[in-house]
């Protein structure tokens, strides 16, 4: 086998098209592994376990791209990189991948699109400050995308954003949907009277999904960015959303998303929804619900249950979230009991949405042993390394650490994936448990990826002997572009039980687990 | 004004600067939006990055 690397100095393309370009190369006949990466250390360590590693590699730095190609040919290697190269030189002086012409900066774009009244960045988190605050200055209204940026410069944006009157959505927001327009990671959804406020990307995507199946719509989603709730941010964007939500006229139930806002915090957001005269249901996933109550909103205990809540609320009828474990699953449970062998005792949780692993944790911690995590939660315990699961693991492969010069795993699920064929190597997996998420700017078909690796987990587990049992539940909409019915499909016929939300996944994964690993 | 109150009275009109795909998407769906081709400002070197910050 031979390996060529190239190191192209002082190159940026955005991630998407580096993955397409990999993708490219990979396909070439011949051809048994290629990467064409920023030269971040994360994506240094990825290409050292996928095999793709040599030393020259190290003078890499975050401003290069790095172009590996293993081939069973010294010259079909060569040709790889050739390709790779021919690309970067045939892109670098058009403006657009798709080689139409478009500005190169916020200032002449401002000029070629008047009435511009908002604005998505999705560049690293390091460039971030710099425009946005031009952003602002100009009066437009912000969406960041991007993460790896600092506490401090979101409060800065966040407090010029307020004193403007504008909104910033983010850092690290990845949805909203705006009359009906969804921004990055939105689904397509049905429009009507449920407006939502979230810090907490998949949560909004999971709420206006299941708001969505039991036949109502959105008005606006407004997202915030997970930090808005903590004491530094106060809030700021999730009093602005409850503000806007409050004074327009489609939105006839407000919906706020988020994990447990910091007391003060919380107080404030509270006292807003308190006040604006329009029914609240507040989902703080693995919060306490009485102070919910006792500000007059209404609590959710799941992403599902506040979208059923905001939908009875609507339709003014009364409240009847469905049970903890559908009485269905009870024989499915005991059937996937019957799989899982004495010596495997964990789960191994392995999320590409944040918010629906943060759920499946605050479902999982007070009936399983310790759940370890890279997310932080009271009751649970810190993963000291993310690449090793310990005892029940729950990792969330969006955040930070996987995600630096590397796409979001719902654009490109190769590590998540990686990791759920590694897990299955491991004789004290019980459960491998993951979420799909659909939806605009997800990858095309994560369900045919995502089955190609159970398959390769089932064969490994197999050859020693063991069964696993996956489940998975899928974020989505029919009218997604992915479509979720055939997305459901290609994972049930890979062997993999899906639920109809994340909720009921992992309490399904509660019941089967239940007293084993303690 | 109330700006944010425009905004949901209107359809965003997005300037987009990183991943094109957003805005591609945002284009098949029939919004209106343009996409900046951004590179990184003092050829990503970090000191020089800092001190434009610093002059702007």
């Amino acid at each position: 086998m031979f390996i060529r690397t190239h190191i192209n100095k002082n190159t940026f393309r955005d991630s998407a098209y580096l993955m397409r370009l990999s993708s490219l190369v990979r396909g070439l006949e011949g051809v048994a592994g290629a990467e064409v990466v920023v030269g971040t250390d994360h994506n240094k360590k990825f290409l050292q376990a996928g095999g793709l590693w040599t030393e020259e590699l190290a003078a890499a730095g975050t401003n290069d791209l790095i172009i590996v190609v293993r081939a069973f040919d010294l010259g079909v290697a060569e040709a790889g990189v050739k390709r790779v190269l021919d690309d970067l030189s045939r892109t670098a002086d058009r403006g657009s991948h798709t080689g139409e012409y478009v500005p190169r900066s916020f200032e002449t774009a401002i000029k070629q699109l008047p009435g511009a009244n908002l604005a998505l960045i999705s560049l690293p988190g390091r460039y971030v400050k710099r425009e946005a605050d031009k952003i602002l200055d100009a009066g437009l209204h912000l969406m960041i995308f991007s993460d790896n940026i600092s506490l401090e410069d979101e409060v800065a944006l966040k407090m010029k954003a307020v004193e403007k009157g504008l909104l910033v959505m983010g850092p690290d927001c990845g949805t909203a949907i705006i009359s009906g327009v969804p921004l990055a990671f939105a689904n397509e959804v049905h429009r009507g009277g449920i407006g939502i406020v979230a810090a907490s990307g998949t949560g909004l995507q999971e709420v206006s999904t299941q708001i969505h199946s039991l036949g109502e719509g959105v008005s606006h989603c407004i997202g915030t960015g997970g930090r808005d709730i903590k004491a530094a941010v106060g809030g700021m964007m999730m009093l602005q959303g409850i503000k806007a939500l409050q004074a327009d006229p489609d939105t006839k139930v407000i919906v706020l998303v988020s994990k447990p806002p910091e007391p003060m915090v919380a107080d404030k957001i509270l006292a807003a929804a308190k006040e604006c005269g329009k029914p609240v249901v507040a989902c703080f996933i693995g919060g306490n619900p009485a102070k919910i109550s006792a500000a007059g909103c209404i609590p959710a205990a799941t992403l599902k249950e506040a979208a059923q809540i905001a939908v009875a609320v609507l339709r003014d009828k009364n409240i009847d979230p469905s049970g903890p474990v559908p009485a269905a699953a009870k024989e499915i449970i005991e059937a996937a009991k019957q799989k899982i062998g004495s010596g495997q005792c964990y789960l191994r949780a392995l999320y590409s949405g944040g918010t629906l692993a943060y759920e499946t944790m605050a479902i999982l911690r007070d009936a399983l042993s310790t759940v370890y995590s890279n997310l932080a939660m009271e009751g649970g315990a810190v993963l000291a390394d993310v690449y090793r699961s310990r005892g029940h693991t729950v990792i969330d492969f969006g955040e930070d650490e996987f995600t630096q010069g590397r796409l979001h795993p719902m654009i490109d699920p190769t590590l998540r994936n990686q990791r759920l064929v590694a897990e299955a190597g491991d004789p004290e997996t019980a459960v491998i448990l993951f979420d799909l998420v659909l939806g605009y700017n997800a990858h095309p078909d994560p369900a045919g990826e995502t089955a190609r690796a159970v398959a390769l987990a089932k064969e490994k587990a197999a050859a020693e002997g063991r069964e696993i049992e996956f489940i998975a539940s899928v974020c989505g909409t029919d009218s997604d572009p992915q479509g979720r019915g055939s997305q459901v499909a290609k994972l049930t016929e890979a062997g993999v039980t899906i639920l109809a939300s994340n909720a009921d996944a992992a309490l399904f994964v509660r019941e089967l687990l239940r007293g084993e690993g303690v | 004004m109330d700006k944010i109150g425009e905004l949901l009275r209107q359809e965003p009109k997005v300037i987009n600067m990183g991943l094109e795909d957003f805005a591609l998407n945002l284009k098949k769906k029939g919004a209106a939006v343009i996409h900046v081709r951004w590179s990184p400002p003092a050829l990503g070197n970090d000191d020089l990055l800092s001190l434009l910050n610093k002059l702007k």
